[in-house]
């Protein structure tokens, strides 16, 4: 059986990986992925626990959590379409209409 | 019977109102024969009212409203010939609108707005208690704003609304104050009322004034005489009546000359008591009326307008009713007798002369006297009712003004053999000059040569109709009347649990002078209930035989020497002077009385636009610096230091995810430490 260590590290890492494209990445649809990322490492740690510890909780919170994400993912690219149509980019620089 | 039905009087014109109000436009003129069925129910509803309790019953009918207070319906003779007075002028005015107000196209408003008047006159006049008075009359008081201002695009027809309004706001205020502190003193009596009894009942306000401390009592009474003078248009707060005349004639005859202006001599007349108790009370009611009404007379005197010399004549007459009851002092409630009979003589001749005034104005378009001139010749039945309405108001013998105005004149002389000779010297001199300007008016508009060139055409049965009927009453009425009117009237207040003995005492009327003109069945409660009502009356109505001869013949030369005075200087066949040689341009007094003493260029011109402007203009600016001020710079102070800390909000979607992960490291190391200490 492989040790909780390497899911835990591999959730990690794909965490890290995410937030550093959420602090350096400007395009929308990145942004969105990045956003995948940090999700799901926290469902493979989820998932991983749940495992370990004989108990479902954690993997029917995981299908709770993918479910939510589908819809963030819909309601968000949905928004980066509209934006498109209107500014004809979606580098969120660029978008700051509503700003002071 | 009637009686279950008296409050319709008041309903069936609100009815009236509503239907005109909201379904007028679709009906032929206006809707305008619903306020004449309406008012004319009305009359119907007194007539039967009086004929059940004429001549010694009352009728009072009262329900709980809120708190110490009641509505209720209080029919006593006072209350009942003024319902009479009104439902029956006001329905012949009704008639008369149908046919004036054809064409308007406000007429559904006009009606509307009548109909209206009419119910709350006839609601302040059967009102049980002061404050339902009170709020009927602050209702006629907005009828009349709604009614001066008909024609509100006319900006000077608005402006008199205003001025209207707020003049009476002058004397409404004051009328409030009395009230309120007429209700202090009765609730500081504590008074164990009976149920169905509330502190501001007529009847338990008579029964209580003795108690009432008499300067308490001078202050209420000067309070309530505030409000009297504001709505009869007395001196000082008569200037927004002839400015009124700015509404159509119909609303001039209805509301300004036969029944709305009567409300203020009406409440003195109903809180008489109050009067006569009051040290100086009545002083004060005399004095008032008897300069306004020479004051008023002399205006009318140069006036050129038709209706402005009609509405000063209706502020003088004013102040003659004004005056009879505060003669009262020395006659008792006998005063009330006359001076209500004057108001119904004259509701009845100034009601006719308006419309008669209204008919010329329909006909010729214009209101100036010195444009008409001969309009008699195409004009018949106009003329000779409004002349019929003038010998009225001069007091020409047998005519009813000459029954009313001179026995007040006769009562005036009897306080001033007991008092003050002052009242009676003003009021002789005002009839001499009300003979003098009716009669000028009259031959300036129906004698002489046509002075423009004018329609020349009779008004429709519709208009003369009415015309006649008051032109009968404007005659015969105070031949008729008179005896029976007095005694009445005299009843009035034997009703009531009240001793005007004891009364007169409070009001420092030393008894012996209140006791020596019995003769004219004065002091009612004097002689103690047995005596019947009618004897005291018929005695009383015998022209005082307490007083010289010259001073009951004085009237009637007083009024056939004006009108001889005035037919000398205006009627082209007998004429002997001409105005202009006795009085140029460039005469003072002419000009003095032209420009109506001056009163427009004091109160508007100064009083108005200096010390109200410049008061205005303290309160504006300490308005805007102070009390806007310190709010102001409270938000200012909120919204310069928001300009600083919206900054944070930069927009760059980095910026926020760094705060966030910060947030949550600051989070996770405040939480971890706060466990290694314990705190948690």
């Amino acid at each position: 059986m492989i040790p909780l260590e390497l899911y835990i590290l591999l959730a990690s890492t794909m965490f890290t990986i995410g937030l550093y494209g959420l602090f350096t990445q400007k395009n929308g649809v990145k942004l969105m992925m990045c956003i995948e990322l940090l999700l799901n490492s926290a469902n493979i740690n989820l998932v991983a626990f749940s495992a370990y510890q004989p108990n479902v909780n954690g993997q029917v919170f995981a299908l709770f959590s993918i479910a939510l994400a589908a819809a963030e993912a819909g309601v968000g690219f949905a928004i980066l379409i509209a934006l498109y149509r209107l500014y004809g980019t979606i580098d969120l620089d660029n978008i700051n209409a509503m700003r002071w | 019977m009637y009686a279950d039905y008296a409050y319709l009087i008041v309903a069936l014109p609100v009815l009236a109102f509503l239907l005109c109000l909201f379904v007028g436009w679709h009906l032929p003129r206006g809707g305008g024969f619903l306020t004449v069925l309406a008012t004319f129910a009305g009359l119907i509803l007194s007539l039967g009212i009086f004929s059940e309790i004429y001549p010694d019953k009352i009728i009072h009918q009262s329900m709980p409203w809120f708190a110490n207070f009641n509505v209720g319906i209080l029919i006593d003779p006072l209350a009942l010939v003024m319902l009479l007075m009104v439902t029956f002028v006001v329905t012949l005015i009704h008639i008369y609108a149908n046919g004036y107000m054809n064409g308007d196209p406000g007429a559904a408003r006009y009606f509307a707005e009548a109909a209206l008047f009419t119910a709350s006159m006839l609601g302040l006049i059967f009102a049980d208690n002061l404050l339902q008075l009170f709020i009927f009359w602050e209702l006629v008081g907005l009828c009349s704003y709604l009614l001066i201002g008909f024609w509100y695009r006319k900006p000077s027809a608005a402006a008199a609304a205003k001025k209207a309004f707020l003049t009476t706001r002058v004397g409404d205020v004051l009328f409030l104050a009395g009230i309120i502190l007429l209700y202090n003193n009765l609730a500081n009596l504590n008074l164990a009322l009976k149920p169905g009894e509330y502190l501001l009942q007529f009847p338990v306000i008579y029964a209580n004034l003795a108690q009432i401390a008499p300067d308490q009592l001078t202050l209420i009474a000067l309070g309530l005489l505030g409000g009297a003078v504001g709505k009869s248009g007395q001196f000082p707060l008569h200037v927004w009546l002839p400015d009124a005349m700015e509404g159509p004639t119909t609303v001039s005859a209805m509301i300004h000359a036969a029944t709305m202006v009567t409300a203020g001599v009406y409440l003195v007349a109903r809180m008489f008591p109050l009067f006569y108790a009051a040290p100086h009370g009545l002083t004060a009611v005399a004095a008032v009326g008897a300069f306004t009404a020479l004051f008023a007379a002399t205006m009318g005197l140069t006036s050129f307008d038709i209706k402005r010399v009609l509405a000063f004549s209706t502020v003088s007459q004013l102040g003659f009713m004004m005056a009879g009851l505060g003669v009262g002092a020395a006659v008792g409630t006998f005063a009330v007798g006359v001076s209500i009979f004057h108001l119904i003589g004259h509701s009845f001749f100034k009601a006719l002369l308006f419309l008669c005034a209204g008919s010329v104005i329909h006909a010729v378009n214009t209101n100036d006297m010195r444009e008409m001139g001969g309009v008699g010749k195409y004009m018949k039945w106009t003329m000779y009712t409004m002349l019929i309405g003038s010998l009225s108001l001069a007091g020409f013998p047998l005519f009813t003004g000459f029954f009313s105005k001179d026995e007040i004149i006769v009562i005036a002389y009897e306080y001033g053999t007991l008092i003050n000779f002052l009242p009676y010297i003003f009021l002789v001199l005002a009839a001499v000059l009300t003979a003098i300007y009716t009669f000028r008016m009259w031959f300036s508009v129906f004698t002489g040569k046509e002075r423009s060139d004018y329609g020349k055409h009779e008004s429709p049965w519709v208009m003369l109709g009415p015309l006649v009927i008051l032109a009968v009453f404007a005659l015969g009425f105070g031949y008729v009347a008179q005896e029976d009117f007095y005694s009445y009237l005299d009843s009035n207040f034997k009703h009531y649990d009240l001793d005007f003995v004891e009364l007169g005492v409070i009001g420092g009327h030393a008894l012996e002078e209140h006791v020596a003109p019995a003769a004219e069945g004065e002091p009612v409660a004097a002689k103690g209930e047995h005596e019947a009502a009618a004897g005291e009356g018929e005695a009383g109505g015998e022209e005082g035989p307490g007083e010289p001869w010259y001073i009951q013949i004085l009237p009637i030369i007083v009024a056939i020497g004006g009108i001889l005075t005035a037919m000398l200087f205006y009627w082209d066949k007998v004429k002997k002077f001409d105005p202009s040689q006795v009085t140029g341009d460039k005469d003072p007094i002419r000009k003095l009385l032209l420009k109506g003493y001056y009163q427009h260029e004091i109160m508007t011109g100064w009083f108005a636009e200096t010390v109200v402007y410049g008061t205005a203009l303290i309160c504006n600016t300490i308005d805007i610096k102070l009390v806007d001020g310190w709010l102001n710079w409270l938000s200012a102070l909120v919204l310069g230091f928001a300009q600083h800390v919206r900054k944070v909000q930069t927009g760059i979607v980095q910026n926020y995810v760094t705060a966030l992960v910060l947030g949550v490291v600051v989070l996770v190391v405040v939480i971890t430490l706060a466990k290694e200490v314990g705190l948690v």
